[in-house]
């Protein structure tokens, strides 16, 4: 009796050890960026001799961490809107219509997810080099959108599937135009892939790495500018603009996630207790 | 409300490709009645209840409405409400919200929204304090009411229904039966009713169209068909029943002599066969052995065999009394009791 008490402690407490070993593994990383950004020496070295925010300070003064942010952001501002309207048509087309080369669609589409992403940026800067287009963060996000795109295609489709059609049948039998039918009954349907999808998408443009370096041109995103400078001329500026990047990416979430509790909250309908 | 019927179809036919889905059909719909569609899956009945519904368009022929051609009129236009096998509730939304749909679409103010919401729910005998709640949330029976007050909350002239019931339990399914035909009672309004169960549209319609591969074989009151069917199909939709061959006077089937039926089908329903006793007279006589009996309650139904034909008869118990299984014995059953059908 006691035995099989013993045993299922042994096993609750490894159970507990093998969590906690997990979740090191997962933050222990992050934190130690947050450590290296807290001293002034370019040797990463703990404990610190000496514990400074004067990286932080730098950092805010400098423009290039502002100039960083901002390439970063209009890159996935205009990643997150194009690829949710081009993916969320493309769902309904493949997911909803009959028509002839669906099922190509369907297989083409999600082709572009397969190629390693520095074959497709190459591919896309020599693209663009015939094109005779100068690389700049607009042909860095025309990059983001053929490898993201697919993706937010995938996640919004889900919800496709998961609904009953004849839905929208009924809203129309009930006196509903088209316009409406979408507005009161597709589009609800399909929020929150609608919502998962933008967050993919800002979250996969913001940390790409291998696309940007091909296609950014003469301007730098985050990634990029974090790889360079991690690799040469390195100072406790790089954990500390890591930091600053990694800070925004949590509040522009944050900020998705509290509209969107906002919004259900507004239109769902209660939950019975 | 005028003399004419209100839904009339002419010569509709609609085709899908070389498949003719629904092939010539004209039918008058009164106003004010419970008309039942019946057929086997494939017959063609709901893509005909889709036509009258604005939901699919006609190849070929008209739907009137009263007088006025709507043949090419949308659904969110005709003053018609359908409610789907799937019920297709609005998932997203609450109860209330998916009954006021059609307010809401037409820009009725939301406090008149909610009024005629919750009048409506009364109507279906659905609890006010419903109103809030998600549709995710209702058991199956309650889904459907939910689905039958979205439908008449529009104010519909005619109201569709596509098998509501298929998906249900037997029970609540009787349940729901005796409360759709009390709830078209109360309202007065036309219902036209889709369904593969005769038993379900005889209980229920006040008319019933039994269709076959795209065509309306027979349209009558429950009765009429009941006692009259127009052809074996109909009388062998309608339930277990014995069918014979007649041939010159003869029936097949029995080697038994049928004087003065002609050529053609005998259909006799399994209470209307009896055994006979000494001095019992029959119109049409034979002899059939019991091979199994079982017990419907206040009735037994006993299966018989004449050759390698099944028979199936179905005696109150007083009459069961005496049979034992394996028994050889004299059956029979009178021409008055038999439906004659040519086909």
């Amino acid at each position: 009796m006691s035995d099989t008490v013993q045993t299922a402690r042994r096993t609750k407490n490894a159970q507990a050890l093998w969590l906690i070993a997990v979740l090191l593994m997962l933050y222990i990383p992050i934190v130690s960026v947050a450590l290296a950004s807290l001293t002034n020496t370019r040797y990463m070295q703990f404990p610190h001799k000496v514990w400074t925010l004067d990286a932080y300070r730098n950092a805010l003064a400098d423009y290039t961490t502002t100039t960083l942010h901002l390439t970063s952001l209009k890159i996935a501002v205009v990643v997150v809107v194009l690829s949710v309207v081009i993916a969320t048509l493309g769902a309904l087309a493949f997911a909803r219509y009959e028509w002839k080369g669906r099922s190509f669609f369907r297989r083409a589409v999600l082709l572009p997810v397969f190629f390693p992403q520095p074959v497709l940026g190459l591919a896309l800067l020599l693209s663009f080099t015939a094109a005779g287009i100068t690389p700049s963060w607009q042909t860095a996000a025309f990059a983001h959108l053929v490898w993201i795109v697919p993706i937010v295609t995938l996640v919004i489709s889900i919800r496709l599937y998961g609904y009953d059609v004849m839905q929208e049948e009924a809203a129309f039998d009930l006196g509903a135009n088209r316009l409406q039918v979408f507005r009161e009954v597709t589009l609800p349907a399909l929020a929150p892939g609608i919502v998962s999808g933008a967050l993919f998408a800002f979250l996969l443009s913001w940390s790409n790495l291998p696309l940007s370096i091909f296609t950014t041109g003469a301007d730098t995103t985050l990634p990029e500018w974090l790889y360079s400078r991690a690799s040469t001329n390195y100072s406790p500026l790089v954990p500390a603009i890591a930091m600053i990047a990694t800070l925004a990416s949590a509040l522009v979430i944050a900020a998705a996630a509290a509209l969107w509790v906002l919004l259900s909250r507004k239109s769902a309908p209660r939950q019975a207790s | 409300m005028g003399a004419g019927p209100i839904l009339s179809m002419q010569a509709l036919s609609k085709r899908f490709g070389d498949v003719v889905a629904v092939d010539s059909v004209t039918l008058d719909i009164e106003d004010g009645e419970f008309f039942t569609i019946v057929g086997p899956s494939g017959s063609g009945k709901s893509t005909l209840v889709r036509i009258l519904a604005g939901l699919e368009q006609p190849t070929a022929g008209q739907v009137m409405l009263r007088d006025g051609d709507i043949t090419n009129v949308p659904a969110n236009q005709r003053p018609t409400c359908m409610v789907f096998q799937s019920l297709a509730l609005f998932t997203h939304k609450s109860v209330g919200e998916n009954i006021e749909f059609a307010a809401k679409m037409k820009g009725v103010a939301k406090a008149e929204r909610k009024q005629q919401a919750l009048e409506t729910m009364d109507v279906v005998r659905l609890p006010q304090d419903y109103y809030d709640r998600s549709v995710t949330q209702c058991s199956g029976g309650e889904r459907q009411r939910v689905a039958l007050a979205r439908a008449l909350a529009s104010d519909p002239e005619i109201l569709f229904f596509d098998e509501p019931l298929s998906a249900m339990d037997y029970r609540l399914r009787k349940i729901l039966e005796v409360e759709m035909k009390d709830l078209h009672r109360r309202t007065g309004k036309t219902f036209i009713y889709i369904t593969h169960s005769l038993e379900e549209a005889m209980v229920m319609s006040d008319r019933i169209a039994i269709m076959r591969a795209g065509r309306i074989v027979q349209a009558g009151t429950p009765n009429d068909i009941y006692r009259q069917p127009s052809s074996r199909f109909v009388a062998e939709f309608m339930g277990e029943v014995n069918t014979f061959s007649v041939e010159g006077g003869r029936i097949r089937e029995l080697g038994a002599t049928a004087a003065g039926v002609d050529d053609g089908y005998l259909v006799v329903r399994p209470e209307y066969l009896r055994h006979l006793g000494d001095g019992d007279e029959a119109d049409v006589r034979f002899s059939a052995a019991v091979d199994n009996d079982y017990m419907l309650g206040s009735r037994t139904q006993f299966h018989l065999s004449v050759d390698d034909q099944v028979l199936i008869a179905e005696l109150p118990a007083a009459a069961a009394a005496g049979l034992t299984i394996g028994e050889r014995r004299e059956w029979g059953f009178d021409l008055a009791d038999t439906a004659h059908v040519p086909e």
